[in-house]
């Protein structure tokens, strides 16, 4: 074999996932040394990132898809049981979502960690759970998935563990080891059952053979592995696992459980619903989709609202996100595709750019709670600019791009409901619409309590973060503007690519098992390509958009000015109380007014909600194990019901 | 090259003067006037004279302007720029007659957005000052947003089921053309609870009584505000007044269009006087005959009256009445 071989890009999936391991025990073996250790790190992210990148052109742009058989055992004999990559636009799609996250959260932790103790370990467990990932999405084989899934739930928590003096940190990682473990349980019975109908582990093969077998087993390996890819994206209700394991989380290793692991889920789901299940009655999938999609929306978004501690209130934030996502996909069109997997996208540079800024926070005071913090914006302008972008990104202020996409969910939630006449979709545009204006003002009490209002004394001498770590949040800060500025190239090169493969599954089939498989397999089964389209129903041009917007600004500003605008009087050395804020005459010491509670009017209307709310969330493992067991039994009722 | 000079120096004039900056400015300012001087008729009173506001506006400019010690700067100052700017900028997507001065850009999503950037300004202008007073106005506005968002979705989805039918849409120009073929859609029965539901929604998201908790003077010396002086104060006013043009217009944007001759001047005179009657129907008079409600009492009236209107014209349309 010639060297060019090896650049063949057919080989690059499987590149991507060996570096990551090799990476991760080479740190095992040189991590002592601080440089070796670092340069390894970066070398794995960075090389994994460029193979997935280099597929782009072959598999977005020319639609190929690639299957590529380990040590060349291809089918034989009309079985597939050699061990299996399968790369099409959906899993690349993932692939670059997951290794794009990787790469900025490995420049960020460079300096985020190095005070910590044990660093190789941790380097080993992030790129374990990274290739963990990556792996898990361009696998073409189910049992490897479940592998991969073994390997990253592992890593994670570990990881959730790494600080393990922080309080709450071992509590945190036990909850996610029980809860997890019972997720990744169900998709080995599944998987068992799947391969005692079917008789084989390839993903294609049984995609092709799972509609002839349509029985009560496998309805019930359905309902199993729907529960268990949906504990690791943690929708409602498995959403107290979030919020536990991130609030104790290093915040690097956040930025990979909300952007990368959750999305791990949503690709097993989507698999599962359109690829292996795709002859099932496709509107029982949607409902089930939806309806899980839109109350993981509104319930974490409500939820967040109560939240006191920073990274706890952005973890429920990243499952109310995760319902977009769900809910658009769940409605079976393009355009709910392009919308869920744009979304998806976003919701990973975002949500990435939230959690590193509340790293950066954490990095520098010692704390995430938004009670005893305040007025960091004088002392930390950088982060806070920052945290603006992601705020406004996931509240869905234009231009941003988390305006892009929700814009698209909500066009398609209305298209669909109008195509099918059903009242029901209208209501899933109008929870999401809600839920936008309720996670903005979460936000604004973000950013009140975080970085504007009072510096408490204690904080006078904090300082910004260093510049390797400002660097990692421009990536993302910058990738959020750039995706929302440009949405229709999105769209069009990543997005729709990776909705018309979800839509292809003959083709998915056929690559692996050779062309005219599906046909003969399925013969009456065997899927008519839905045809669909990707019009929109509005008007968003976000690039002549921002350029009025600039151009008012720059207007607005130059006759502010030019009136003596920024003539302004400020606090000199000299004391004089007109500089002083107005305490209602008293002395601020004295002062009776609050900042209260943000959303007392709110709060206050709902209070029979939040109640019930907070008696629901004990924070003990027996009721989340308990609500796995009882979701379980609902969708295994509900498939037994409803076919 | 000498027309794409014209042609920018025409989307020049569109934003600078009309519909753009000047405008908002005289128009904006004018129904405030009319506003004080309305409710002071109705309370006995004499009122201030129709040129009021004006006469603040530039009084507070030449104001010292105080910045607190515990502010920070540029927030502090940039906010309120960035909120008047998102107003103006709404104000050129809305369609006045026939006549749009910018379409096919943005829909009725985008302006549900836009008009969220100027309270979101204010709220981080407030946050900006450090004062206590302001986190109290912030997390009252915070409670009005939300409380108005939801009955101003419905309205807008039962306005796009009434104009696309089938293939329902969020487009505004649709939405003027249909109302140029069709009349204006408040003939329409089914959306005639959804423009009450309206009109009971533009004094909440302007701030104006009984729905200025966030920015009740007496109590908690004007929220937001309490830090302001001199020139942003006046800007804050000035964005107050923009406000109240944008809605009306929306308004007669969506509920009256198909009233007009075609000659530009015309129609803008023509949706000035609407605005004019608008804001004395939906602002003055709840202003004069009510007294200002808590933010729970505001939340509670929100989602549960105008809801409900919304919800009614919304499942009218669906159905088709």
């Amino acid at each position: 074999m010639s060297f060019a071989n090896f650049l063949d890009y057919h080989h690059f999936p499987v590149y991507s996932i060996m570096v990551l391991f090799l990476g991760a025990f080479l740190i095992v073996l040189f991590g002592k040394n601080k440089f070796m250790r670092n340069l390894l790190a970066f070398l794995a992210v960075s090389i994994s990132l460029a193979c997935i990148v280099a597929l782009v052109k072959p598999v977005m742009l020319d639609g190929e898809i690639i299957a590529y058989w380990m040590g060349n055992r291809a089918v034989a004999g009309g079985y597939a049981i050699g061990i299996a990559l399968e790369v099409d636009a959906l899993s690349l799609f993932f692939a670059l979502l997951i290794s794009t996250a990787v790469f900025v959260s490995g420049i960020y932790s460079l300096q985020y960690m190095e005070h910590d103790n044990n660093v190789p370990e941790y380097y080993t467990l992030f790129l374990m759970l990274s290739g963990g990932v990556i792996g898990l999405v361009l696998s073409g084989d189910i049992f490897n998935m479940f592998i991969m899934v073994e390997i990253l739930t592992f890593a994670a928590v570990a990881l959730t563990a790494f600080r393990n003096k922080a309080h709450g940190a071992l509590e945190a990682a036990f909850k996610y080891l029980v809860v997890g473990c019972i997720g990744s349980t169900c998709i080995l019975v599944g998987i068992i059952m799947l391969y005692a109908q079917a008789h084989t582990l390839n993903f294609a093969q049984l995609s092709a053979v799972i509609p002839g077998n349509m029985n009560n087993a496998t309805k019930l390996a359905f309902a199993l592995l729907f529960v268990g890819f949906g504990t690791k994206a943690f929708i409602v209700p498995f959403h107290p696992l979030a919020a536990d394991a991130h609030g104790a989380a290093p915040a690097s290793i956040s930025v990979l459980i909300s952007g990368v692991l959750t999305k791990s889920g949503i690709y097993g789901l989507i698999r599962l619903t359109y690829f292996l299940f795709q002859t099932m009655n496709l509107g029982t999938f949607q409902f089930l989709l939806v309806f899980i999609g839109s109350v993981s929306m509104f319930v974490c978004v409500t939820m967040a609202l109560a939240q006191h501690d920073f990274k706890r209130l952005l973890a429920f934030h990243s499952i109310s996100q995760i319902g977009y996502v769900l809910a658009a996909v769940g409605l079976c069109t393009g355009l709910g595709f392009s919308a869920g997997l744009y979304h998806a996208m976003n919701h990973t540079l975002f949500k990435g750019l939230l959690f590193l800024c509340a790293g950066a926070v954490l990095h520098q005071t010692g704390t995430t709670n938004l009670d005893e913090l305040g007025g960091l914006s004088k002392k930390m302008p950088w982060t806070t600019g920052l945290f603006l972008v992601g705020a406004f990104s996931i509240s869905g202020l234009p231009p941003f791009n988390g305006f892009a996409s929700k814009w698209m969910v909500y066009q398609a939630a209305y298209q669909k409901a109008s195509e099918t006449g059903n009242i029901g979709f209208l209501f899933v545009t109008l929870i999401a619409l809600v839920t936008s204006v309720l996670t903005l003002a979460s936000f604004v009490k973000v950013s009140q309590s975080v970085f504007f209002g009072r510096l408490p004394a204690k904080y006078e001498n904090v300082k910004e973060v260093k510049g390797g770590m400002i660097f990692a949040m421009c990536l993302f800060a910058i990738l959020c503007v750039v995706t929302g500025l440009f949405p229709s190239a999105v769209t069009k090169y990543l997005t729709e690519p990776a909705a018309r493969a979800v839509f292809s599954v003959v083709n998915y089939i056929d690559a692996a098992m050779g062309t005219g498989y599906a046909a003969s397999a399925m013969g009456e089964n065997l899927p008519v390509v839905a045809s669909f389209n990707f019009n929109e129903l509005g008007y968003w041009s976000p690039i002549s958009w921002l350029l009025i917007l600039c151009i008012a600004l720059l207007a607005v500003t130059i006759v502010a000015v030019s009136g003596k605008y920024d003539k302004v009087s400020e606090s000199s050395e000299i004391a004089d109380s007109k500089y002083d804020l107005f305490f209602g005459g008293e002395k601020s010491v004295y002062s009776q007014v609050g900042g209260g509670d943000l959303f007392w009017g709110f709060k206050h209307n709902w209070r029979h909600y939040f109640s019930f709310m907070h008696d629901l969330h004990s924070g003990i493992v027996n009721d989340y194990s308990l609500w796995a067991i009882v979701a379980l039994a609902i969708v295994t009722l509900f498939i037994q019901i409803v076919l | 090259m000498m027309t794409i000079v014209l042609t920018a120096l025409q989307y020049l004039g569109y934003i600078l003067i009309f519909p753009g900056f000047l405008f908002c400015f005289v128009i904006g300012m004018l129904l405030c006037g009319i506003d004080r001087k309305i409710v002071a008729r109705m309370q006995k009173r004499v009122g201030p004279p129709v040129l009021q506001p004006f006469y603040d506006f530039f009084k507070l400019c030449g104001k010292e302007t105080i910045i607190p010690a515990a502010a920070s700067k540029t927030t502090f100052l940039a906010a309120p720029l960035v909120g008047l700017a998102a107003l103006v900028v709404l104000q050129l997507f809305i369609p006045i007659h026939g006549f749009s001065a910018f379409s096919g850009m943005a829909d009725i999503i985008v302006i549900l957005y836009l008009l969220l950037i100027p309270a979101m300004a204010a709220m981080l202008g407030g946050a900006a000052s450090g004062s206590p007073y302001a986190g109290i106005g912030l997390s009252r506005e915070m409670v009005t947003i939300i409380a108005c968002e939801l009955p101003l979705v419905m309205v807008l989805l039962a306005v796009g089921k009434v104009v696309g039918g089938d293939a329902v849409t969020f487009s505004f120009s649709k939405i003027a053309n249909y109302q140029l073929a069709n009349g204006s859609l408040i003939t329409h029965a089914s959306l005639i609870p959804a423009a009450i539901a309206m009109l009971l929604i533009i004094p909440g998201e302007t701030g104006n009584h009984p729905f200025d908790t966030a920015e009740a003077e007496t109590e908690i010396c004007e929220g937001l505000l309490a830090e302001y002086s001199g020139a942003p104060l006046a800007v804050y006013k000035l964005t107050h007044c923009v406000k109240v043009l944008t809605l009306t217009s929306f308004f007669a944007a969506l509920f009256l269009g198909g009233i007009g001759t075609g000659i530009v001047v015309v129609d803008a005179l023509i949706l000035v006087a609407i605005c004019i009657v608008l804001t004395i129907v939906s602002i003055s008079f709840v202003h004069a005959i009510t007294a200002r409600l808590k933010i729970e009492q505001v939340f509670k009236f929100y989602w549960t009256i105008v809801t409900g209107l919304a919800l009614i014209s919304l499942v009218l349309a669906w159905y088709g009445l």
